[in-house]
């Protein structure tokens, strides 16, 4: 095992530019994309309020981390928008609110909720403003503070629950892009097996003095070793080079990678299993890598999907699994026992794809 | 030392081995001749014991190998009909590692290592990547690959295909004297008859699975030793010469090329007196008469109908 290690190592060693490059597009993405979504997005505004009620709601409005909402005549609103100057427009009324958009988008879902939900609050301060007779002004006052001082907490352990959502723009892209690069990646060297079966460097293992499992783990430790290399490469530029800090949980991640890039070695090998050639394999890694970003949330955060179909798929997709640690220790600060569960189902899919894979390719020869 | 007994091996649709007999003799070297697609490789694999029959047995000194193929694998060198190597490695990485796997480590795998280097004819090359070697220099470390746990058998499978004279006929004599230094014994997979005829102390003839002959070279000649290929060239070719020659019941599968007749013959007949009246009868000029021997491609012919190369 440690000569298939050894050679394997020296033949990465004189060609390792796939990972390179790999690593570098995945580290350009992840970065334009971070930044991308690290500024404000201008919101232009028309009102239809008095002037007083305007100012309150765009101050409320303005507190937003992610929007920038600033107030037009209603005519150049809707210009901004038709030239698509910008992704939305709003005009504001008493009771509700307009939404102009040209395309739905990422942003624009966030930021129909975000307004709805300042809506509501001032709703439920004038709510209580009439019920109390008190003013409105003390109104909003009493419902910030009790925002504040919550009475009792409700702590979700669900991942989609609506309350616990976070969306951390920059560490979606990182992590996203690095997930799904990396099956790339390890799918490549695990191809590498088809290769030599088909060569033949595989049958002169077999008839050597190398064990049946020694063979294979040679191939497939070395394949986790690449891609998990790859991983680590992609998040140190971004520690120590670009000084994202990754919450504090850097060496926490770098272990909650290990369930992950497995599973994916252990899908490689069961796709190795099932394909008839190298042609197959690759068309259908490029598709399926694709598909499981998507599906995963690899591309944009599963908080913002609704569909119950494509919340279902996720939940076979390893890439989901690999998400849910990696934001659970950086976004969501959760512990690594607390992420006991994904890093189970990562390690359970791994043996069970592996498993069918060696018997299929095994099966393969008689 | 190696035996196939009834071997088959059925594929979905084809059935590539069917019902093959064959042995091996300790110090022998045995050729398997046959066009592609004659099974000649999944014999060969099911000899290595890499895939197993679908029925039949392969035996290692009368011991099946089938459910114990570990003595035979130790034993057996075998060099792939494809380049079975890393291209990415230099000859020498490439050689230490199909060493190492075979638990060669140290100053014993170092020594190996030189021995077959030279022995290939690639010391000089040693530390260029295989992928900048020419086709023959390719070939020879394949063969070399297979060299390193000094295996009692090798069995190669067509090792010379597409590659220069100069490079198939170092390899021939590689494999010449592996056999008469080291007692190697092998098996020669090829269709080339030239090679076979030229290497091989006996010779199977494949052909869609089967075995149709078999014997040493002389032998397996003498199946057509009933009759002559004569081979004659005229000054001008006459019609009413070749209606003659038709004519004739004891002259066979005339075949005409510009000047030069080709016919068989039996043995027994004195076809020069018959040639001679033949042509003083039809004013034709005789330039040559020739008896040829027949090839062992004659003999692939005569079984088959075929020619032995596409
Ligand atoms: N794995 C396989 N599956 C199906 N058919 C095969 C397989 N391997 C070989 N064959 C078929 O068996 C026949 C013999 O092939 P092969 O042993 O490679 O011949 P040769 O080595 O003499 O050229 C061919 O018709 C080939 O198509
Ligand atoms: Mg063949």
């Amino acid at each position: 095992m440690i000569s298939i290690l050894s050679a394997k190592f020296r033949l990465f060693l004189r060609n390792p530019w796939m990972v390179i490059i790999m690593s570098i597009v995945c580290i350009a993405m992840a970065s334009i994309i971070g930044a991308s979504s690290e500024k404000k997005i201008k919101v232009p505004v028309a009102s239809t309020l008095a002037s007083h009620e305007t100012n309150e709601l765009l101050q409320s409005l303005n507190k937003s981390p992610s929007f920038r909402f600033e107030l037009m005549e209603k005519s150049k609103m809707h210009t901004l928008v038709e030239e698509g100057k910008v992704e939305a427009g709003i005009e504001l009324s008493n009771h509700d609110f307009t939404l102009l958009i040209t395309s739905q988008t990422g942003n624009t879902f966030f930021l129909r909720q975000y307004v709805q939900k300042v809506y509501s609050e001032k709703e439920q301060a004038n709510a209580i403003a009439t019920h109390a007779h008190i003013p409105v002004e003390k109104a909003i006052h009493i419902v910030n503070e009790a925002k504040e001082h919550p009475a009792f907490t409700v702590k979700t352990m669900n991942f989609r629950g609506k309350h616990a959502a976070i969306i951390d723009s920059q560490m979606q892209p990182i992590f996203g892009f690095s997930l799904f690069f990396v099956i790339y990646t390890v799918a490549f060297q695990v191809l590498q097996l088809l290769k030599e079966k088909r060569e033949g460097v595989w049958n002169r293992m077999i008839l050597s003095r190398l064990k049946k499992w020694e063979i294979y783990t040679g191939n497939l430790l070395y394949s986790f070793m690449i891609g998990y290399l790859q991983i680590v490469l992609i998040f140190s530029v971004f520690r120590f080079g670009l000084g994202i800090r990754f919450h504090g949980q850097f060496a926490e991640l770098l272990i909650l990678l290990v369930p992950y890039v497995f599973s994916i070695v252990a899908f490689s090998m069961l796709l190795v299993g099932l394909v008839k050639n190298e042609q197959q394999f690759q068309a259908l890694i490029s598709l399926l890598a694709v598909s499981m970003a998507m599906i995963g949330g690899a591309y944009w955060p599963l908080e913002i999907v609704s569909s119950n179909v494509l919340l279902a798929l996720a939940k076979i997709v390893p890439l989901t699994y690999g998400m849910e640690l990696l934001k659970g220790a950086a976004v969501y600060g959760r512990s690594i026992t607390e992420l006991l569960y994904p890093m189970s189902i990562l390690f359970f899919m791994g043996v069970v794809f592996m498993g069918i894979g060696i018997n299929l390719v095994e099966r393969k020869n008689s | 030392m190696l035996e196939a007994v009834e071997l088959t091996k059925q594929f979905k649709q084809t059935k590539a081995v069917d019902r093959v007999n064959l042995y091996l003799e300790q110090g022998e070297i045995v050729g398997l001749l046959g066009p592609n697609g004659a099974g000649k490789s999944t014999t060969i694999s099911m000899l290595s014991t890499l895939i197993p029959p679908s029925s039949g047995d392969v035996r290692f000194h009368q011991k099946s190998t089938l459910k114990n193929p570990a003595m035979l694998r130790n034993a057996l060198g075998i060099v792939p009909q494809e380049l079975a190597l890393y291209s990415d490695l230099s000859a020498k990485e490439n050689l230490r590692f199909f060493g190492s796997i075979h638990r060669l480590s140290g100053a014993q795998l170092q020594k190996k290592v030189e021995e077959v280097l030279a022995l290939i004819g690639l010391t000089d090359r040693q530390n260029d990547l295989v992928k900048h070697f020419s086709g023959g220099m390719k070939r020879r470390l394949n063969i070399g690959a297979a060299l390193l746990h000094e295996p009692k058998l090798l069995i190669m499978d067509e090792p010379t295909v597409g590659i220069d004279p100069q490079s198939r006929n170092y390899i021939l004599e590689t494999v010449k004297r592996l056999n008469e230094e080291k007692q190697m014994t092998v098996l020669y997979t090829s269709h080339y008859m030239e090679e076979v005829e030229f290497l091989c102390d006996r010779i199977y003839i494949m052909d869609k699975g089967c075995i149709i002959a078999s014997g040493t070279t002389n032998e397996i000649k003498n199946i057509l030793s009933a009759e002559h290929t004569v081979e004659i060239k005229v000054e001008k070719l006459t019609e009413p010469f070749l209606h003659a020659l038709h004519a004739q019941p004891v002259i066979r599968h005339i075949a005409v090329q510009d000047r030069v007749i080709t016919m068989l013959s039996p043995k027994e007949v004195n076809i020069f007196r018959l040639l001679f009246q033949l042509a003083e009868q039809t004013d034709t000029v005789l330039m040559s008469i020739e008896m040829k021997t027949p090839t062992l491609e004659d003999v692939f012919l005569h079984l088959t109908g075929r020619a032995l190369r596409d």
